[in-house]
């Protein structure tokens, strides 16, 4: 061995790029304005003041006023709050139960692993926009219940993509190096393919969190979830969607949080991709 | 070391010892519309304590659908006869008996070890994991762990322990995947051509290991390959596949000097050798026959030069021939050389 030097596979740092760079000051941004938002917001953006509705934006107010004279800035930081932690409570809520599903359908017989993925074509097949709306049109309009249908509606997706991505995972040599040792079939499926197989998921998790605030906030606006005067942003914008042609600063500050929710955490999703294959990391 | 035929320093055969392994009439057949197929066509053989068998044949010959038949790792094929070992027939064994084989009775080895270990998980957690799923401590895991990298030769191995798969090389790697089959203390080691994915230089160390580590834990070994040059050096026997089924078994000694199956003399003359004048390398002509179209009779006739009308009627069974065992109705005569 002495002679055999060690050569280590050269691996390709992960560097920071500059849309990194940008992702990260935008999601500390999304997550700062979530945590201190609400504290750091002054008392009257609750309260209406009539005589100063509607007033462009101006030094006083960054983004204007609304029909009940809020500063629009301040109701959109504070609104990061609700709409973030619904949406990583949706997209955490029906990622478990797609990890659920996929690893019971990827390690049982296969007649279970049929049924389960019938009753998955059966969720993907119906829109799960009009479906949530089902839901939480049933459930009451609310906030809670837009949460609640989100949830047990949004699952079909993610446990698709991760059984057929475990069923890949099993034909990895490794798993068979592990199944000859005499692992048995649910620790292989718990212990090796599914950490080998979340990597879509934590990207795909990451990435679902921009589609859900925009899911939630279609709800709200349509009536279904959070109701004015929340400071949910679709509830902002159905709020004030008869002064689009008079006021777009009350319409269009929240629609640009919402797209910019979205977009921050679909990169940030694959950030994640790139730095959780260990071989991408840099050795230590 | 590699081409000299090495018959002495293993056990000699006990009489009535019963072996460690006997299978018995192995077939293992696929299902493809609505025909079975036979990819191994009824093998027997057995493996003694301590002896090292190899398996040799071309790709398609059966021989690593055998090996992972002894440990029922073809889910998709089905397998009849019987695989005794250790005095258990593996085929009747339940899937949570046949778990407790598998790592413990017999270990495993294959072919490329770069990808047979997780990517996400240290070296240590994966040598200990054969321990840790039959309810060993952790620390005591570990510890065994240590102990095999050490005796597997594996420098600071104490760091090497928390290291990833990625930050070892290929010989390392290999050793790693050695140490997963050698700590649940097997009777029997498979290794289906475990050097072949490895330069000579690293071959050679990991053979040198494997005969060490057979040798002192009097461990029997069927080794896959159709690396002449290794069943030379390595084993004490050498088992001949082709078509699915065994058409030569004997000792490396005697095979390697007088093949008594033509194709066992084909490979054989078709390995290079610088010590004999010659323009041009030999080769046995034609090409296997696939496994859905197996000629009749002896399926190596067509690219026999020795066969006869016999040999495409009937079909040779493997019977005892001066002291070795051959599947010929027409044998190479005994000094063919």
């Amino acid at each position: 061995m002495s002679l055999a030097p060690a050569i280590r596979m050269r691996t390709p740092r992960v560097k920071i790029s500059f849309q990194g760079a940008c992702v990260s000051l935008l999601i500390a941004l999304l997550v700062f304005a979530a945590l201190f938002g609400p504290m750091l917001a002054p008392e009257a953006i609750y309260r209406s003041d009539i005589l100063s509705s509607l007033q462009p934006p101006s030094a006083a107010h960054w983004l204007g006023t609304d029909d009940q004279g809020r500063d629009v800035l301040w109701r959109v930081i504070v609104g990061t709050r609700t709409t973030l932690l619904s949406a990583i409570a949706i997209v955490t809520a029906y990622s478990l139960i797609g990890v659920a599903v996929a690893t019971i359908a990827a390690s049982g017989p296969r007649w279970l692993d049929e049924a389960l993925m019938r009753v998955t074509d059966v969720g993907l097949s119906l829109p799960s926009m009009i479906v949530a709306l089902g839901f939480a049109a049933a459930l009451g309009p609310s906030l809670q219940s837009a949460i609640i249908a989100q949830s047990i509606t949004g699952w079909p997706i993610t446990a698709r993509i991760l059984r057929n991505v475990m069923h890949q995972t099993m034909e990895a040599p490794f798993v068979a190096g592990a199944h000859v040792i005499g692992v048995s079939r649910w620790r292989l499926m718990t212990r090796h393919v599914l950490p080998n197989s979340l990597d879509v998921l934590i990207v795909k998790w990451t990435s679902d969190i921009g589609g859900t605030v925009l899911i939630l906030s279609s709800l709200s606006f349509i009536g279904v979830g959070a109701q004015p005067p929340s400071t949910e942003w679709g509830a902002m914008i159905a709020g004030a969607r008869g002064y689009v042609s008079t006021a777009w600063w009350t319409v269009l500050a929240p629609g640009i949080a919402l797209a910019i929710t979205s977009v921050a955490f679909g990169l940030l999703g694959d950030m994640i991709q790139a730095w959780r294959d260990p071989s991408l990391r840099e050795s230590r | 070391m590699m081409m000299q035929p090495n018959p002495a320093g293993r056990p000699a055969p006990v009489p009535g010892e019963a072996p460690l392994l006997s299978v018995d009439n192995l077939c293992v057949s696929i299902r493809v519309d609505d025909r079975s197929v036979n990819i191994v066509d009824g093998v027997s053989f057995s493996i003694r304590r301590g002896e090292r068998v190899a398996l040799v044949g071309e790709s398609g010959s059966g021989k690593s659908v055998t090996a992972r038949a002894l440990m029922r790792l073809e889910r998709r094929m089905k397998a009849t006869g019987s695989i005794v070992c250790d005095g258990r027939d593996i085929l009747k064994l339940s899937d949570g008996e046949m778990r407790r084989v598998r790592g413990g009775t017999i270990g495993m080895v294959f072919q490329d070890p770069m990808s047979f270990l997780d990517p996400l998980r240290t070296i240590g957690d994966q040598i200990a994991e054969t321990l840790r799923i039959r309810g060993v401590s952790r620390r005591d895991a570990e510890r065994k762990a240590l102990h095999i990298l050490d005796e597997l030769k594996v420098e600071r191995a104490a760091e090497r322990l928390t290291a990833y798969p990625h930050e070892f090389s290929g010989g390392m790697r290999q050793r790693v995947v050695l140490a997963m089959a050698l700590i649940g203390d097997p009777r029997l080691l498979i290794a289906d051509e475990p050097t072949t994915a490895l330069d000579v230089r690293v071959q050679d160390q990991v053979l040198a290991l494997l005969d060490e580590i057979s040798r002192s834990r009097g461990l029997s070994v069927l080794f896959i390959t159709h690396d002449l040059g290794i069943v030379a050096g390595f084993a004490d026997r050498v088992m001949v596949m082709y078509a699915g089924s065994v058409v030569e078994d004997g000792d490396v000694y005697s095979t390697f000097a007088a093949p008594r199956h033509p194709y066992t003399r084909g490979l054989l003359d078709a390995v290079p050798r610088i010590d004999r004048d010659s323009d041009r390398l030999a080769s046995i002509r034609g090409t296997p026959p696939h496994v859905f179209a197996r000629p009749q009779g002896c399926p190596f006739h067509p690219r026999c030069d020795r066969a006869f009308e016999r040999c495409v009627i009937e079909r040779p069974v493997l019977r005892e021939l001066g002291g070795m065992r051959v599947a010929c109705h027409r044998p190479e005569p005994e000094a063919a050389r």
